[in-house]
């Protein structure tokens, strides 16, 4: 039982020994809170640049907003999370203390202009005559959008949006560069005392099930959205 | 009721339609007939912008509506449009098809437009469809729905472009006699087709478009009697 005894004895020093599943769950949260609000700020400013872009189209009074929308989207994608993050905690955002919303805004920045190029293909991929129609029962632009084009369009994109956000929820991981303490950086805090690789192990486990959690909950949605599909 | 004046439309460098006059009556069911990409399709979408003109103006009662300050969506609203691809909103059911665009604009109470709609669906008698979503219909019921749908706005107008192109053989006769019955209630009607038969019996004029233009306008009798036009001559040559 010697070994028994000893598993034990190392599962403590790893996990429990100077509450270190207090640092692993602080960073956890941090990280869900990243996640979450770069996801809420992800769509809304994802929306508003598709909604831009599809409402100024044709229109020459709008273009320089419709510039303004394409420079955004081709800066944040052609550029490194972990830089753009840089820039925000280092040369925006100097005067701020906590990192924490700086990360938020950060990631937020970043997924709007994924979620933004998500959106536009979705509409574009709703046949053109579902416009036409409701254009010609004298519905507007703006009404067409959100009772026709929109709820066809989001039930298309579910499953890329989902990505989107799995993809997210992994990469704040580098969120540790701007001093935040994730779930990631937990792990580092603990290894650094340890001198335990394993650790990582752990952390690598807590990002797999809630990945495999967001997953079957998006899975979800999808079949309910479905719904109008039958036949 | 529409009155068209020099009409003219370009895609790119190609122009489709080069100089349309013509002047639509109250009660009035013309038939366009023409080869493809005559323009015939076009010259219809232009009547309701759905094209805008390249040059040219379209009155609709006394309002000129190729003006750039004309309410489109308000008159859109009297002019009805049924599309050769149907284009139900697949997003919705039939009964909410039928009443979006007139509770969406305040034009019905949602009691009121649910009312119409039952009635309108008793008449086509599509009435046990009111739930079902369009991708569960066949494509005779969509465009009879699809009919409907534009009914249900009480148009003064209705423009059909080639209703029955996308169908099977089989489903063009009850989507024609949804439309001739609705010629006899005495709408006015533009419609763009190529089923000769109901230009023959349907129509108080038809007209034949080639390149651009209108080349004959005529009573249907005088029309496929007595065709001037050689290039209709020989139109109908291959299609009758």
């Amino acid at each position: 039982m010697e070994w028994l005894q000893s598993i034990g004895d190392y599962f403590y020093n790893l996990l429990i020994a100077q509450e270190r599943y207090m640092t692993i769950l602080k960073g956890l949260g941090n990280t869900l809170v990243i996640a979450a609000a770069a996801a809420v700020i992800g769509i809304t400013l994802g929306m508003l640049v598709a909604m831009i872009k599809y409402f100024c189209q044709g229109r020459k009074a709008f273009r320089p907003l419709e510039w303004l929308c394409n420079v955004y989207v081709t800066a944040i994608r052609g550029t490194p999370v972990m830089v753009q993050l840089f820039i925000w905690s280092l040369v925006i955002l100097t005067s701020w203390t906590n990192a924490l919303p700086i990360a938020c805004i950060g990631f937020g920045f970043n997924s709007g202009a994924y979620v933004a190029e998500i959106i536009r293909a979705g509409i574009a991929a709703i046949d053109p005559g579902q416009e036409e129609a409701s254009r010609s029962l004298g519905l507007s632009k703006a009404a067409t959008m959100r009772y026709i084009i929109m709820p066809q369009a989001i039930k298309n994109i579910l499953p890329a949006l989902g990505n989107e956000f799995i993809v997210l929820l992994k990469e704040t991981s580098v969120a540790g560069y701007i001093a935040v303490n994730d779930l990631t950086r937990a792990g580092s805090i603990i290894k650094t005392v340890t001198y335990d690789g394993n650790i990582y192990f752990v952390i690598a486990l807590i990002y797999l099930a809630m990945v495999m959690g967001l997953t079957k909950l998006l899975k979800l949605l999808e079949r309910r959205l479905a719904k109008s599909d039958k036949g | 009721m529409i009155k068209v004046k020099g009409l003219k439309k370009a895609f790119g460098d190609h122009m489709v339609l080069k100089g349309i006059d013509y002047e639509v009556e109250k009660g009035e069911k013309i038939v366009v007939v023409g080869p493809s990409g005559s323009g015939k399709s076009t010259f219809l979408r232009c009547l309701n912008l759905l094209e805008k003109p390249t040059e040219g103006e379209i009155w609709f009662e006394d309002q000129l509506i190729t003006d750039p300050k004309a309410k489109l969506d308000e008159i859109r609203e009297h002019m009805g449009m049924v599309f050769q691809q149907f284009n139900l909103f697949n997003n919705l059911t039939i009964l909410k098809n039928i009443t979006l665009a007139p509770v969406k604009l305040k034009l019905m109470s949602k009691e009121e437009a649910e009312e119409k709609a039952f009635q309108l669906l008793d008449r086509i008698g599509l009435r046990d469809k009111a739930g079902a979503y369009p991708s569960q219909l066949s494509g005779g019921q969509k465009q009879r729905i699809a009919i409907v749908r534009a009914l249900a706005m009480n148009p003064k107008v209705m423009l059909f472009d080639e209703p029955t192109s996308a169908l099977d053989p089989e489903m063009v006769g009850e989507v024609l006699a949804v439309m001739k019955e609705l010629a006899e209630s005495g709408m006015t009607m533009v419609v763009v087709t190529h089923e000769m038969g109901f230009a023959r019996e349907v129509g108080t004029k038809v007209l034949f478009m080639d390149d651009g233009l209108i080349l004959e306008e005529n009573t249907p009798q005088e029309f496929f009697a007595h065709p001037q036009n050689p290039r209709l001559q020989d139109f109908l040559s291959k299609v009758l």
